[in-house]
């Protein structure tokens, strides 16, 4: 069908949730002789688990991904996606179809090293997440999944904007540990044109992680924050700076964000000498991706009480 | 009387509303309309060297094609000064003034034919900063200069300071009324050459008189029916498309819906002027405000709208509801080519609230006396000579409004566990041991009505008679605008308790019945329903005098019916005269008709030195605000507000409710995320997506305690209600989040990056010294 419009030369705009094509269309930002609803291909809403990953089809909406269990860290990312009109119909594929430099998810799957899968009359693909949003959809193609790996550890996903209420991101943060292959990963969202990796960081808080209790010693967690307000300050261009913001400001928030994120996987601690007979049960009670509201961030009370190590 | 004045009486077009089945001016749709559409200067300012539309009139259903070379009539139109074009002819002053219209046969060929019109611009070098268009080598933006109006007035004998002097300059930016219901009408061409547009507004007559002078007709051949109104807040008091719309349909000779989406709303409509305000106040030792001087920059934009009365507005309330001897308050309000600036639910007063209770914050701090205490001593009674020279009449018990507001309790400190309920909300992660409380104060007053000698007059006609089914009813016919403030609710209440009847209609708000006025200005219940009020006494009187004429009454009681017969729950009883007759009974001899213009005192306009009796009456009110903020991401978020406001009497403490909490929530807005925001005089977040409103989320419930001594010369007692809490709440929110940061804050709304150290030493966790722990509950204002 994809094939046939093409060919046919007609401008055809396929149309999953719509959250950002009806708009569009609706204000001639994008004009189109015929409009593909995909809400009934059942096989973009299914998602499922292998053995090692998780698949997700193009077609399912972010209300779809709030409350499964497999994937605590999507799950919380789509939990804070717009309104809860918005989270009922748009979709996974939408997100990574229209690629908006603020959108939620993008921050997330670059963390998780998503892969994608389109599809076009030439077969299927799977490409690496950064590949697809370097190189994007072809004319005659479709988004129809998206693969993750099995968490392995905790995931945190946090985002500020410019109210309480649903709001577009100013900088987001998502951050993912995985606990068997020793890995941090770590993307920002709202410092460029799309989230970026924090390698540097990623490395640094690899080495200080004490992998037997999944923990890492506060002044590392700061450590972090900082190496990410190095990182983002280098981005460039850095985003047009909307009404209110500041770059500096985002960059300042970008090291808040990923300090504080990092934090709730790994649960500083004072010092790795020292540690309390709690840490083992917070370490295992820790449920991937679930945010602990008292953790002792870079904050001065943590500071404090790491003063003597 | 049952729904009568005093009770919680529920709004009768409130289901409609709920259930979706209201008409709004943009609901409207007739067979055969067509579409109209607006084409705007992308440029600030710029010559318009040629604008060619005949490409746009080829395209196929595309009906009319009208720019200023079509206005048949005076070619500007403007509330105060008709000096905005109906289109833009020589030179386009402001990005997004209005350059053509066209009508097709729906919105996309509409859009097509806007891209077809071709108009060459020359840009010139735009005038975008206030404080600089008043240099003697700026150049002049419209022929009439740069200076809408300059006020200064000079209070107090020879001038003292005080020992203890604070002083700073602010800045508050420009908010958007943002009304959920974008600008709409339909306009229809009539077979008598006239027009009838039905059309959302605040103030009809005003529209009609400004429509007709551009079209070239007489008034009574523009007539104007009030279409549903999704909010106004003063954005609909200047006029939009209703001119484009009426030339177009008139072009076309077919009607014409024009309606804005949201991006052309935001440029379509005068917002509030963005303002930069010098303040400096001296006290003595003791905490007692000698003089206070203040020097205001108002930007009106492109063009005048109600820049003057705003700006009198401002200047005159800047020195607050305080006592104090010598004040010297200057103002301008100045034309740039940034978006034209208007009317906005506070008129100049929200501004310079922000400006003197920061001032009186740090007052108190520079005295070391609490912020309460310090406003307690100082504020206004009754009986005191404002800046004007104005003697202040009437209640104003702005004391016993702190004293209430102080009194009311504090809310639980921040949480954890609750991350909804933390700065920033469920996606921020706030850190619960990062969150700082804080408490602050504000009291204000504005004016109520037209000020600075205006003639101010509202009209109403009742009617009294039998309905179908024999039982009487009253209707009222009053052009005054509903934009959501609930006349049509007050009026039926007033109809009911001064007739006795339950059965009131109201016909629907049009230029057929004489001007209500503007609904603006907190004037419509006192106006328009002193002249509802007054019509119904008229019909009542000429009812009484029939009955006692026909019951062969002496003449006395015919002259003045109403010290013998009263009309009681449906019947009209004289005791004295053993009369007892049921009103249907009355009324079978035919309907009682009158009309009723109401009028407030007289005021007087300022003089040279700022010098006169200019505003009608006051109302004030006073917040408390609790905000937690995020001290490493400088995330606010609103804990609570309490309200003590001066009320007057109360007609509808339901409806009362809807306007303090509404005024609550749109000062909240200012205070924290509403800004338009522009770049080179262009707008650069005319969307909901990048201009954020508050919503049920971030608006906490309102703690609210209202006074209700009786303004003496007010029908009933009442007083305006909708304004004055917008003032207020701004400052005692920018006001606790100070308390909150420690940090003097210049610049409304405060954004995140203000209240942060962005140096690079506090990249990541700021450590302010003795943040350790929850900082809840500890928190004082300072």
């Amino acid at each position: 069908m994809l094939a046939a419009a093409h060919e046919s030369g007609a401008a055809v705009a396929l149309l999953s949730g719509g959250t950002d094509l009806v708009p569009a269309l609706r204000s001639g930002e994008r004009v189109a002789d015929a409009v593909v609803a995909l809400r009934r291909v059942l096989e973009l809403r299914v998602r499922g688990a292998g053995a090692d990953s998780l698949t997700i089809g193009a077609g399912v909406t972010y209300a779809d991904l709030v409350g499964w269990s497999l994937s605590p860290g999507l799950a919380r990312a789509a939990r804070v996606v717009g309104s809860v009109q918005i989270r009922n119909t748009g979709t996974v594929g939408g997100a990574l179809g229209s690629v908006r430099p603020a959108g939620d998810l993008l921050t997330y799957l670059t963390a998780a090293d998503a892969e994608v899968l389109t599809a076009s009359p030439r077969g299927t693909r799977w490409r690496p997440l950064g590949q697809f949003l370097a190189e994007g959809v072809e004319a005659d193609g479709l988004v129809t999944a998206v693969r993750l790996a099995r968490p392995g550890g905790p995931q945190v996903h946090v985002k500020i904007g410019g109210r309480q209420a649903a709001y577009p991101a100013i900088v987001s943060c998502a951050v993912v540990v995985d606990r068997v292959r020793h890995r941090v990963a770590c993307a920002i969202g709202g410092v460029g044109r799309l989230p970026a990796r924090m390698g540097g960081a990623e490395s640094f808080a690899v080495d200080e992680v004490d992998w037997t209790t999944g923990t890492i010693p506060v002044q590392a967690a700061r450590r972090f924050g900082d190496l990410v307000v190095e990182a983002v300050a280098g981005i460039s261009p850095v985003l047009p700076v909307g009404p209110g913001e500041s770059a500096d400001y985002r960059c300042h928030a970008a090291g808040v964000l990923a300090s504080r994120a990092l934090a709730r996987c790994l649960h500083p601690q004072a010092t790795r000498a020292t540690q309390p007979a709690t840490t083992t049960e917070l370490a295992t009670d820790a449920q991937p991706g679930t945010a602990r509201p008292s953790d002792p961030t870079a904050g001065p009370g943590a500071a404090g009480r790491g003063g003597g190590s | 009387m049952r729904h009568g004045i005093g009770q919680s009486v529920r709004r009768p077009d409130g289901p409609a509303k709920v259930n979706g089945a209201f008409r709004y001016a943009g609901d409207l749709r007739v067979p055969g309309m067509l579409h109209g559409r607006t084409l705007r200067s992308p440029h600030p300012r710029a010559r318009i060297v040629r604008i060619d539309t005949a490409a746009a009139r080829r395209l196929p259903g595309v009906a009319a094609v009208v720019t200023a070379a079509d206005v048949p009539g005076v070619a500007t139109y403007g509330l105060i000064v008709a000096d905005q074009p109906v289109f833009a002819a020589a030179e386009a002053r402001y990005a997004g003034e209005p350059v053509a219209a066209v009508a097709a046969i729906d919105a996309a060929t509409a859009r097509r034919a806007l891209a077809a019109i071709e108009v060459d611009y020359e840009p010139l070098p735009a005038g975008t900063d206030p404080t600089r268009v008043l240099d003697p080598d700026a150049p002049a933006l419209h022929p009439t200069g740069n200076l809408y109006r300059e006020i200064d007035i000079r209070h107090g004998g020879i001038w003292a300071d005080g020992p203890v002097a604070v002083e700073d300059t602010y800045r508050v930016g420009m908010q958007d009324q943002a009304f959920l219901a974008p600008e709409a009408a339909l306009v229809i061409p009539a077979a008598d050459g006239g027009v009838d547009l039905m059309v959302a507004t605040q103030w009809l007559h005003s529209d009609r008189e400004q429509v007709a002078a551009c079209l070239g007709l007489p008034e009574e051949l523009v007539r104007l029916t009030l279409a549903g109104v999704g909010g106004a807040f003063g954005g609909r008091e200047d006029i939009t498309l209703q001119i484009h719309g009426a030339l177009l349909a008139r072009s076309a000779q077919a009607p014409i819906r024009i309606a804005y989406d949201r991006v052309e709303s935001f440029l379509g409509h005068p917002p509030r002027p963005p303002a930069r305000m010098w303040f400096r106040h001296t006290a003595t030792r003791a905490g007692e405000l000698v003089s206070v001087r203040a020097r205001l920059v108002f930007d009106g934009g492109a063009y005048t709208s109600s820049s003057p009365a705003v700006l009198a507005n401002a200047v005159t309330h800047a020195a607050g509801p305080y006592r104090v001897a010598h004040a010297r308050l200057h103002g301008v309000a100045v034309r740039t080519n940034n978006p034209p600036c208007g009317a906005m639910r506070g008129f100049g007063v929200p501004q310079v609230t922000i400006g003197h209770e920061a001032q009186m914050d740090r007052l108190a701090d520079a005295l070391g006396l609490d912020p309460v205490e310090l406003r307690v001593r100082n504020a206004v009674r009754p009986g005191d000579v404002l800046p004007t020279g104005q003697v202040l009449a009437g209640p104003l018990p702005a004391r016993e409004l702190l004293h209430l507001v102080a009194a009311r309790p504090l809310p639980p400190p921040p949480a954890a566990g609750s991350e909804l309920s933390l700065p920033g909300g469920l996606p921020a992660g706030a850190d619960v041991r990062r969150v700082r409380r804080g408490i602050g104060y504000a009291l204000g007053y504005k004016n109520l009505l037209f000020s600075e000698g205006m003639d101010d007059s509202a009209m109403a006609r009742v009617r009294l008679d039998l309905d179908e089914d024999g039982s009487p009813r009253v209707r009222v016919h009053s052009a005054c605008a509903e934009v959501g403030q609930g006349f049509v609710t007050v009026a039926g209440q007033i109809a009911r308790t001064e007739l006795g009847v339950e059965q009131v209609v109201l016909a629907p708000a049009d230029t057929s019945v004489g001007s209500a006025g503007s609904t603006s200005a907190s004037r419509q219940t006192w106006m328009s329903g002193g002249a509802v009020r007054g019509a119904c006494v008229a019909v009542a009187d000429r009812l009484l005098a029939r009955v006692a004429r026909a019951a062969g009454l002496p003449a006395r009681v015919v002259e003045m019916p109403r010290h013998s017969l009263r009309i009681v729950a449906g019947e009209i009883v004289g005791a004295e005269a053993g009369l007892r007759i049921g009103l249907a009974d009355a009324l079978s001899h035919g309907p009682v008709e009158a009309e009723f213009t109401f009028h407030h005192r007289r005021t007087t306009a300022l003089d040279a030195a700022g010098q006169g009796d200019p505003h009608v009456a006051f109302a004030a009110a006073a917040h408390r605000a609790v905000v937690d903020v995020d001290l490493d991401l400088g995330l606010v978020r609103v804990v609570s507000m309490a309200l003590a406001q001066d009320c007057g009497t109360v007609l509808n403490p339901l409806a009362l409710r809807g306007q303090v909490e509404g005024g609550t929530a749109q000062g909240l807005g200012l205070a924290v995320m509403e800004e338009l925001v522009t770049d080179g005089g262009r707008v650069v977040n005319p969307t909901f997506h990048d201009y954020l409103l508050p919503t049920a989320a971030d608006v906490p419930e309102l703690d609210f305690v209202a006074v209700t001594e009786p303004q003496p010369d007010a029908p009933y007692g009442v007083k305006g209600v909708g304004e004055t809490p917008t003032c207020t709440a701004t400052p005692a929110i920018v006001a606790a989040i100070r308390a909150a940061v420690g940090r003097d804050l210049r610049s409304v709304p405060v954004r995140p990056r203000d209240l942060v150290d962005l140096s690079p030493s506090g990249a990541v966790g700021p450590a302010p010294s003795g943040a350790d722990g929850p900082a809840a509950g500890g928190a004082t204002p300072r």
